[in-house]
């Protein structure tokens, strides 16, 4: 017996000696990955994130930054060509627009083809209940061509603007409603006539993606359904011509309004300069934007006591509703040429352990624990030096700065609670009170699965009818043209240009039917 | 001195000495000039001043609260000064090599006794209008395995249609008679190009660089398809401080959303323009002289 179990013992230690050494002499896996670089946050190659993954996975991450702006030529360029510059992986990517055809074309691994190396994307699917979102996300040929990044909840982090510090000066209380708006708006002109109260970000389609939906549309240059001129009905979940709907009639009449009457600002396009300096001196007091550039316009003003804050989504006459989201986002493609890896099945594995696994997906959100952040009675703290930035820059700023954590291409795994320690108390609170009206931010259509013929059938509806459609919105915004009395020439013209038959094609192919 | 000769010139004497005329072309010249100067000025302007004063309208043409910080954040910007040594390497070596190639490209089509020179010339011209495309010039380098090295920015760029035909008309205007006698005494054709066309064409050599320096600081969308991310000149730097804003990422975090100074912006371009316009003043001499040149056969 007692030779046994010596022999048992020294057999043990054999194999757990071996197994070590095994482990220690694994040289790490190599993986090429494109980065879109965001040039105000940029990638720096010393991210702690990035470090901590590659020694807890024994993993060689090399990344290539590429600038946002050009990601998406670069990305293409790839895909089409599989040349010698080709990465294993692709960050921050989708199938939507051109990449569809060229995935269907062989130019990108099907996700789907071997489910059980994506263990940990599985599980998080699972877990935030997105099977069918994912499912949407299939090509025509019933394949997923990439791994999506996944929200738990969207986010509702950016809105109507408004000057605080003047609703508490005139007694106002919080608007609820776009005519709660317009008396404020109006309010704010005649107190200071020069003013134009009311202004958007960059263009103001930002502002019409946002306030739209309340009016129970979507369309114009930036729209839920990606096709200018459609709405999507969710009650019926089918299409409609949004762009010739009685809610359009009724979204216009309320904001030529207020162009007409000097409250909404005629640049409809502007750089962040221009927006800046117009709230920063108070030319404008309520902008459509986002709640992180609150911080950097009252601190580019010298207006005493200047407080903005965010609202919640104004209610329409569809109910309070913000530009809808979606639980699904771009997210990470294995390129073709990457499938003749030999070890291909381990890249596949490695990234999903990376970049979904619980503790992985905790890593690019939150840090290294100990280092960035430590976990008290279930509540995160984080470390001193990026307590010392709150007030600056903020905490998400400074940790995607100099940690690399929260970055829209490593981070794949959103979980909103997470996201909300990240920032200040107010944002939570806006949050918070976004979630209980309900449903204010509605999910994203799913893109039709259209085959090549369909497909470029709708590309040319689309074009002719995108292009109309612009034109007579701006003439109908800035009053050149009149919602009722020029309507019928409008609409002859939309449906001139097929507008019907667009409808008619979109809810043939439409996934949800 | 024939009559019209002296008509002219006594035309000429009048303009001179026209103060009317004078004072309306230093009028319209100094428009000229500060046109072009002034928002050059005001961007040095708002580079050394606090986003502050700028978003609350105080910079005009002289820095407001004078700072730094811009200067001092690009330095702190990740590779920003490894970008900007690529890009004096590309335009260095890329307008060594393609004056290289185009003078030995350009003298023997300046020949219309050449065999085959005519048939040459036309395949020049076809090119000029006709390119192969993005996908066939990137498929033809990927083969040469030029892709991902900075070869990629140096050769496929080597030689440009519309500054090989300036040189070609320069060289035409070269008296033959200079050749004609360096062939009498003994030079190869090669050494009638080294000793004597090269030294009698510094204007057009001048000319002719300098738009290719220019189109090698300038040039951001190859870099974009052939290189890697560490090859990248500061021509794609910029452009990405400049325009990164104008993306908006729905879903993306907060960090999407952020937005880079005014003054950053400035010191951007200041930086990356400042090199290549003062080139200009030692060119000039040159330059006034090469903007005519190939224009007529002599």
């Amino acid at each position: 017996m007692k030779k046994f179990l010596s022999l048992l013992m020294a057999a043990v230690m054999l194999l757990s000696v071996s197994s070590i050494v095994a482990t220690a002499e694994e040289a790490p896996i190599k993986i090429s990955i494109y980065y879109s670089d965001n040039s105000t946050l940029p990638y720096r190659e010393d991210w702690r994130t990035i470090s901590y993954l590659e020694e807890r996975f024994n993993v060689d991450l090399v990344f290539e930054p590429i600038p946002m702006t050009d990601y998406g030529t670069k990305v293409t360029n790839v895909l089409n060509n599989q040349g010698d510059d080709t990465p294993d992986v692709i960050l921050g990517t989708s199938t939507a627009g051109g990449n569809a055809a060229l995935a269907l074309n062989g130019g990108a691994y099907a996700v789907n083809t071997n489910p059980d190396w994506t263990p940990n994307f599985n599980a998080r699917v699972a877990e935030f209940g997105l099977e069918e979102s994912v499912n949407m996300l299939k090509l025509g040929d019933g394949n997923l061509y990439y791994l999506p990044q996944l929200f738990d909840v969207p986010f509702y982090d950016g809105g109507l603007i408004l000057r605080q510090d003047y609703l508490e000066a005139k007694g106002f209380e919080a608007p609820k409603t776009f005519d709660d708006l317009y008396v404020i708006l109006k309010a704010y002109k005649e107190d200071y006539p020069d003013s134009i109260p009311l202004t958007s970000i960059v263009n103001i389609y930002v502002l019409q993606r946002m306030t739209m939906p309340a009016f129970g549309i979507s369309v114009g240059r930036s729209t839920s359904t990606g096709t200018r001129v459609l709405s999507w009905d969710y009650e019926n979940q089918e299409y409609f011509a949004g762009a010739l709907s009685e809610n359009y009639k009724e979204y216009i009449r309320f904001f030529s309004k207020l162009y007409k009457e000097g409250l909404l600002d005629p640049e409809f396009t502007q750089d962040d300069a221009a927006a800046t300096r117009k709230l920063a001196t108070g030319l404008s007091m309520a902008v459509y934007g986002y709640y992180d550039q609150i911080g950097g316009w009252e601190g580019a003003s010298e207006i005493e006591g200047m407080d903005l804050n965010m609202y919640p989504s104004l209610a329409g006459p569809n109910g309070a509703h913000h530009q809808p989201k979606s639980s699904v986002g771009n997210g990470i493609m294995f390129p073709a040429k990457t499938m003749q890896r030999a070890d291909f099945e381990q890249v596949v594995r490695k990234i999903d352990e990376v970049f979904f696994s619980e503790e992985g997906a905790k890593v690019w959100c939150l840090g290294v624990e100990g280092e960035t952040y430590t976990e008290v009675d279930g509540k995160v703290v984080f470390s001193d030096d990026i307590m010392a930035h709150e007030n600056q820059e903020g905490i998400y700023k400074y940790m995607q700065n100099a940690y690399g954590c929260g970055c829209d291409g490593t981070q794949v795994v959103w979980y909103n609670a997470r996201e909300m320690t990240k920032y200040d108390e107010n944002y939570s609170r806006i949050n918070a009170e976004v979630a209980a009206i309900g449903d204010v931010i509605q999910y994203v259509p799913a893109t039709p699965a259209f085959d090549d013929e369909a497909a470029e059938e709708a590309a040319l509806l689309q074009t002719a009818l995108a292009d109309a459609f612009f034109v007579w919105d701006d003439a109908f915004m800035r009053g050149t043209k009149d919602i009722d009395a020029d309507w019928a020439e409008y609409e002859q013209d939309l449906k001139s240009k097929g507008i019907d038959d667009f409808v008619a094609l979109y809810n043939e192919y439409n996934k949800y039917k | 001195m024939s009559e019209k000769t002296a008509s002219n010139l006594q035309k000429r004497r009048i303009r001179e000495h026209n103060p009317v005329l004078n004072t309306f072309t230093f009028i319209v010249l100094s428009i000229s000039v500060l046109a072009c100067v002034i928002p050059f000025l005001y961007i040095i302007a708002m580079s050394f001043s606090s986003p502050v004063a700028i978003t609350n309208n105080r910079v005009s043409l002289w820095p407001v609260d004078f700072t730094v910080e811009a200067y001092k954040s690009i330095y702190e910007y990740p590779n920003f000064f490894r970008a900007y040594g690529y890009t004096f390497l590309y335009t260095f070596f890329g307008t060594l090599i393609s004056l290289f190639m185009m003078v030995l490209f350009a003298y023997p089509l300046s020949k219309d006794w050449l065999k085959g020179q005519k048939i040459a010339m036309k395949l020049v011209i076809f090119s000029m209008f006709f390119s192969g495309g993005l996908i066939p010039n990137y498929l033809l380098i990927n083969s040469l395995h030029l892709v991902g090295t900075v070869w990629s920015m140096l050769i496929p760029y080597a030689i440009n249609q519309f500054n090989l035909i300036i040189l070609i008309n320069f060289f035409k205007g070269l008296p033959t008679e200079i050749e004609e006698a360096a062939v009498i005494d003994g030079l190869s054709y090669f050494g009638i190009l080294v000793r004597i066309v090269l030294p009698l064409s510094g204007a057009a050599l001048a000319t002719v660089g300098l738009y290719t320096a220019v189109f090698f600081w300038n040039n951001w969308f190859a870099p974009l398809i052939y290189l890697k991310s560490s090859q990248y000149p500061v021509m794609m730097l910029l452009r990405n401080i400049v325009n990164g804003r104008t993306m908006i990422v729905d879903n993306g975090g907060m960090g999407e959303k952020s937005s880079l100074s005014i003054s950053i912006k400035s010191a951007v371009i200041i930086l990356s323009s400042l090199p290549i316009i003062m080139l200009y003043p030692f060119l000039q001499k040159y330059f006034v002289k090469g903007m005519t040149v190939g224009a007529v056969k002599g």
